[in-house]
């Protein structure tokens, strides 16, 4: 197993005038960090939650995993509105990169650009190609076993073999192949098929959104921030940012931050990266009253819908075991001129444990008392599979703030989600096509649970600044030295899990940095032009490593 | 507080053959002599230390009053009875429920149309005790078995008996229900004797899983062995039959889990 030596790491004084502070140290920061790190500058990461020790804090256990994820209140609303906690949102060192199933396929290249082709949601201000070297880089770093041929958006392979079958991927493929539908089996998951460097292989234990202990699944704690650290960044814990502090010029100055006796600390940066994700992020720059002269912070938040269809078999399937993610079809991905909707869904295995379990029996059953003891009895019957929709962004799902206060004395955020006409016909067809494969697998009772899955959105980026918060490198519009570096910034968010997308991102914006040298931190100068790309910032034997050796 | 001692012979399951009660056991299901348990010494301390905390050590309680506790009680053993467990085997629902509500500790998030978890439940038992005593004319905790059974269906279906309404328009009553029926089953089904009962793996680290198609059994798991049972429907109606199944799929709620 390997752990991580925090002895020897840097630590910064408050008053020392850092280059970068990073507040969020998750998917996106702690590639962010570990890139500028890497190239030179004096980087901090700012964490609300611990650095773990993944041997002594995480358990293999479904209640007892609770610490990781964000459990502070949130408080929820609309015609649908979204649960959090355990669903999306993680906290501590690794962030949501620690609990996420590790489904990393990328986004198509129609996703960029849905606007132009369908007329709906916005298009990107950057393309799939200016994307493609930081997926390829990321698959490499994470890194991510799947197929030799994914023939789906732009086609490609991974470089690590995929993954044996689970009972729920056995399921799809059986599914799918008696109804002519592609399927790809054992990828693509960020979770290692063999061992690589100090990382051991998967175990199959089926726990990976507990935290993956055997150090199998990618999380930034493992795969990036170690680098980070080695070269001179910190990680500063259990520290809860509430201000971005705006000084002379239209210039950001730092953050206040309470440590984990909440004294409040004031860290000095000569520029300010957010990564706190998509109610987070909009939570402190709406408590910071900066970057929305758009009036678009908070807004344009989106999840996928994530309806899981469950199916029981005759036959025993122990969806417990195997990593939940381990097979997918793409098949439905794209808009298809003959549905009365536009853009498309993806169909996942999913494999929940049995607390999770029951409330699926709960919600999609209605089961109750005896009910419940009976269904649960049948737990070793079923396969779960999910379907990973687009849902598009509108201006009146968002996050502000409410009137109530957490442990700090910070406003908490609120959060209000509808489904819109295009969203409520996607989801319904989704699900029927997802009950038909899961039939036509062999199952001979259906059920379906309505829920959503992923955060991304709220604090866009655009080319306008009079509609976006960001302009294509995470830079906010109103304040040169601020940048958001997460998944808020995604415009639309496709049918594919964002993790891969947002630590591509956070690497493409690492790369534009390093390119603007110390310009950042003493010129209003905005330059636009695409960094070149530097495969030599990957951590140490990641980049052209696996067979085939791709990129 | 012991988990419920307040068993009755006509509260067990019944074998639908001949209509007698199944007895108690140690460990229903289908899995006879599956012990998650067994299996510790191949699990990481940190786990197993976990585990043994939640089997041997019950919380106290200390969020409930003891009027509050004894209603409550019996609210769980309705949401998921366990009267075929014998006493020495039934898993503390109330116990872990209340250290939840006295710790504070939320799923992250709260429905806006919702109150606090504690007060929720405050709330709830008092549009029970209103319930009970418009329809029956005696406290809830004075109701036979079935009543009391019928009266909490109600809420299930959201279909409530009269004399809460004022409650019901304070918090929607499918959420209520939902909250103390998720969290019966979270703390239900984290125990390692429901992981014997439905014949699931338990932790498994650092061993993991060998055998991961056709749901096959690992060495050390056990075959599944099915056998009829149900309830006697004059005293229990917490048993969803297929056409209740099939109305509540017509209109489902949104799940609240993780899984993808």
């Amino acid at each position: 197993m390997q752990r991580l030596d925090v002895s020897s790491m840097q630590r910064y004084s408050p008053n020392d005038e850092i280059d970068y502070l990073v507040v969020g140290v998750g998917a996106a920061g702690g590639v962010i960090l570990q890139r500028l790190a890497r190239a030179g500058f004096r980087v901090a990461g700012l964490e609300a939650g611990p650095f773990w020790d993944t041997e002594r804090d995480w358990v293999s256990d479904e209640k007892g995993s609770h610490q990781l994820y964000w459990e502070d209140m949130r408080i929820t609303s609309g015609s649908h509105p979204l649960t959090f906690g355990a669903n999306n949102s993680g906290k501590g060192v690794g962030g949501g990169s620690v609990h996420w199933a590790a489904f990393t396929p990328r986004f198509h290249p129609s996703d960029f650009e849905i606007y132009t082709r369908d007329g709906v949601g916005v298009d990107w201000p950057m393309s799939y190609w200016d994307l493609k070297p930081y997926y390829e880089l990321l698959e490499l770093e994470m890194p991510v076993a799947g197929p030799a041929w994914y023939p789906w958006g732009h086609p490609h392979g991974y470089a690590y073999g995929p993954h044996p079958m689970g009972g729920v991927g056995n399921a799809l493929i059986k599914g799918c192949t008696s109804l002519g539908i592609g399927v790809s089996i054992g990828g693509p998951v960020a979770i290692l098929s063999g061992s690589r460097n100090d990382r051991p292989h998967c175990i199959y234990r089926g726990f990976c959104i507990q935290g993956c202990k055997v150090g199998a699944k990618a999380s930034t704690l493992i795969t990036h921030v170690p680098d980070a650290l080695h070269n001179g960044a910190e990680v500063r814990d259990r520290s809860m940012a509430h201000r971005v502090h705006l000084g002379k010029n239209n210039r950001v100055t730092g953050v206040s931050y309470f440590d984990r006796e909440r004294n409040e600390h004031f860290q000095k940066a000569k520029a300010v990266i957010i990564s706190g994700y998509a109610i987070e992020t909009p939570r402190l720059l709406l408590n910071s009253g900066l970057a929305n002269s758009s009036g678009t912070v908070g807004r344009y938040l989106m999840a996928q819908a994530g309806n899981v269809v469950l199916g029981r078999f005759d036959e025993l399937v122990r969806q417990y075991k195997a990593p939940p993610a381990h097979a997918l079809t793409e098949e439905f991905y794209e808009t298809d001129p003959t549905r009365d909707f536009a853009r498309g869904f993806a169909i996942q295995t999913v494999g929940p444990l049995p607390i999770s379990f029951a409330k699926q029996m709960m919600a999609a059953r209605g089961e109750w008392g005896w009910g419940m003891r009976r269904a649960m009895m049948d737990y070793n019957h079923w396969a779960s599979l999910g379907v990973l929709g687009e849902i598009l962004p509108w201006a009146d799902n968002r996050v502000t703030l409410s009137d109530e206060r957490d442990q700090f004395g910070i406003p908490i955020p609120h959060i209000h989600f509808d489904l819109y006409d295009n969203d409520k016909k996607l989801i319904e067809f989704a699900k029927n096509k997802t009950e038909e494969i899961m039939r036509a697998a062999g199952a001979n009772e259906i059920a379906q649970e309505a829920r959503f899955a992923h955060l991304v959105g709220a604090a866009r980026m655009g080319s306008d600044p009079g509609t976006s918060v960001v302009d294509k490198f995470g830079r906010t519009h109103d304040i040169a030295n601020l940048f958001v570096c997460d998944g808020s910034i995604l415009p639309t968010q496709g049918s594919a899990n964002p993790g891969l997308t947002i630590q591509a991102l956070a690497a493409r914006t690492a790369d534009y940095l390093i390119s603007q040298g110390t310009s950042v931190f003493h010129s209003d100068q905005r330059d636009l032009t695409d960094p070149p790309v530097r495969r030599e910032l990957s951590p140490p034997g990641t980049h052209g490593k696996g067979v085939p050796r791709l990129a | 507080m012991a988990p419920n001692d307040n068993s009755s012979r006509e509260r067990l399951p019944i074998d639908p053959a001949t209509m007698r009660p199944l007895p108690a056991t140690a460990h229903p299901g289908y899995y006879p002599g599956f012990s998650t348990l067994g299996q510790q010494d191949f699990w990481d301390a940190a786990t197993r230390e976990v585990v043994r905390q939640r089997v041997e050590e019950t919380p106290p309680i200390r969020f409930f009053n003891d009027e509050e506790a004894r209603f409550m009680g019996i609210v769980c053993d309705h949401l998921l009875p366990q009267d075929d467990r014998d006493l020495a085997h039934r898993i503390p629902i109330l116990s872990f429920i209340d250290e939840r509500l006295f710790l504070g500790k939320t799923p992250g998030y709260r429905f806006e149309s919702m109150p606090p978890d504690g007060d929720a439940y405050r709330l709830g038992m008092q549009a029970i005790e209103q319930m009970a005593q418009r329809n029956f004319d005696r406290n809830f905790l004075a109701l036979t078995w079935r009543e009391q059974d019928d009266l909490l269906k109600s809420i299930h279906d959201a279909k409530p008996l009269p004399g809460a309404e004022e409650i019901w328009e304070r918090m929607p009553i499918q959420r209520y229900f939902a909250l103390v029926l998720q969290d019966c089953a979270e703390m239900y089904y984290a125990h390692p004797w429901a992981w014997d009962e439905i014949g699931f793996g338990g932790p498994a680290y650092p061993r993991g899983y060998m055998r991961l198609e056709r749901g096959e059994a690992e060495p050390w798991e056990v075959a599944e062995r099915r056998y009829e049972w149900s309830v006697r429907p004059d005293v229990w109606v917490s048993d969803p039959k297929e056409e209740d199944i099939a109305a509540h799929q017509e209109h489902p709620p949104a799940g609240q889990g993780g899984t993808h």
